[in-house]
């Protein structure tokens, strides 16, 4: 009677054992299928290897440049420090929108009644394609700036402006042509669109600076 | 009361073999999609976008213990120098506006993901416009700072991807369950968020193909640094 129990317990022992594993098993494979199939098609996932082959090019120049920076400071000393912190500062003043810029870039002109959502996609599009610095109707514009109203009464960052509408963007010439290139085409094809064109140019100049709001709620 | 046993033991072992004989199944049923060329291909692809995210992580991990580097030596010039602090001083404020440092306050984190498919293509997935709506919204709204599923906004950010996936700069493909995190201004924020007048489309596809989209207000939330570099490389100062 003993052997025959413990002859029970081992095959039920075995048994789950093997239930453990297949349902691991089939756990792992279930996740894999999903993330193969799940609505990623090979063109989506063709433009995210696409994407990802962009920015880890950009990451690894940038790591680059930063161990450049590293290598400077641990041999250079103190006057070192300073002129890293001068050339941080000046980037920075550019990143956050402080300072006027000028550079390589395009022009687009549009005539046309374009609402906020238009206005911060057709942003958004120049930003994907590596603008360094925008301005709209000589209003500078961030990521955090605000674009609202209607056709009649827009507003970037509580300035009005209205159309005819002239976005600038200063960074990779050949990349923001391309987007410009693709936003106009698209924009001349809507009826309500009387003009929709660009222009690069080689050396263009954004003088409108963002004012920057103190810090009330958020604190380093 | 050995029969019982015996039942019992024979019922465990039914019971047991019954949920191995249904696993086996769904195992062989898993494995018979798999092959085919159109699949073979598509995981071919899957696995390159997992090596290149898994590289895109590496170098931004690489970018910030180089940056805790630098910095470690610029606060040693700092501390040997009045004017090179007071430089560092200035720097970090501007990193703040940028993003480049770590934001902890007030602020609201909004939870979206996506729905149930129907008869539009895609409606039922998030987007990134979807994502750039919401982050727009929290701006307008007072945030002095955003992040989304931790990756922190900068004055340049921008954002893409195909439906249903967000990439935000140079950054790795997010895909749903979102959660946008802003710090600012509490009561604004959840002011212009509960107002129906904001994020129509959202709200449409909401009550159409069943989005999530909620949001938390919260007394305290800590939003990363910007985990990338803030390199200009085209524009000069004027």
């Amino acid at each position: 009677m003993r052997s025959r129990r413990s002859s029970t317990a081992l095959v039920v022992g075995v048994l789950t054992g093997l239930l453990a594993f297949i349902a691991v098993v089939q756990v792992r494979s279930q996740f894999e299928v999903e993330r193969t199939l799940s609505g990623v098609d090979p063109t989506t996932l063709a433009f995210l290897i696409d994407d990802l082959h962009r920015a880890n090019d950009a990451l690894a120049t940038d790591a680059g440049t930063l161990s450049a920076r590293r290598a400077a400071l641990q041999s250079g000393g103190d006057q070192q420090a300073v002129d890293q912190l001068n050339a941080e500062l000046a980037q920075l003043r550019m990143v956050d929108g402080l300072t006027a810029v000028h550079g390589p870039g395009v022009v687009i002109t549009v005539d046309a009644p374009l609402t906020a959502l238009d206005l911060q996609d057709a942003v958004d599009s120049l930003r994907v394609a590596g603008a360094e610095a925008l301005a709209l109707n000589d209003q500078r514009l961030v990521t955090g700036s605000v674009i609202k109203g209607g056709n009649q009464s827009l507003e970037v960052d509580g300035a009005p402006v209205r159309g005819p509408w002239t976005l600038s963007a200063i960074g990779d010439p050949t990349r923001l042509a391309g987007a410009a290139d693709q936003m106009t085409k698209a924009l001349r094809d809507d009826p309500r669109v009387l003009h929709a064109d660009y222009r690069a140019e080689g050396d263009l100049v954004i003088r409108s600076t963002v004012v920057q709001r103190p810090f009330v709620y958020g604190s380093a | 009361m050995i029969n019982v046993r015996k039942a019992g033991a024979y019922l465990l072992v039914a019971l047991t073999a019954l949920a191995f004989g249904y696993l086996l199944a769904a195992q062989l049923r898993t494995q018979l999609l798999v092959p085919g060329n159109r699949v073979a291909r598509t995981e071919a692809l899957v696995r390159t976008v997992q090596d290149l995210e898994q590289a895109n992580s590496g170098y931004r991990s690489q970018i910030a213990t180089l940056q805790a580097q630098i910095d470690a030596l610029e606060a040693q010039a700092g501390q040997r120098s009045g004017a090179t602090q007071s430089l560092r001083d200035q720097v970090a404020l501007l990193r703040a506006h940028a993003g480049a440092t770590s934001l902890r306050g007030p602020g609201v984190t909004v939870a979206l993901g996506n729905g149930q498919p129907g008869a539009g293509a895609t409606d039922y997935l998030v987007n990134f416009q979807d994502i750039q709506d919401v982050v727009n919204l929290l701006f307008e709204a007072g945030a002095e700072g955003v992040a989304v599923n931790g990756h922190r906004i900068s004055p340049l950010s921008s954002f893409s991807g195909p439906a249903g996936t967000v990439v935000i700069d140079q950054g790795n493909p997010l895909y749903a369950p979102f959660q946008v995190t802003a710090v600012g201004n509490r009561n604004q924020m959840e002011q212009k968020l509960g107002d129906a007048s904001n994020l129509g489309g959202l709200r449409n596809r909401q009550r159409a193909y069943g989005l999530a989209l909620s949001f938390q207000g919260s007394p305290d939330l800590t939003l990363p640094a910007y985990d990338s570099t803030l390199e200009v490389r085209y524009a000069q100062p004027a």
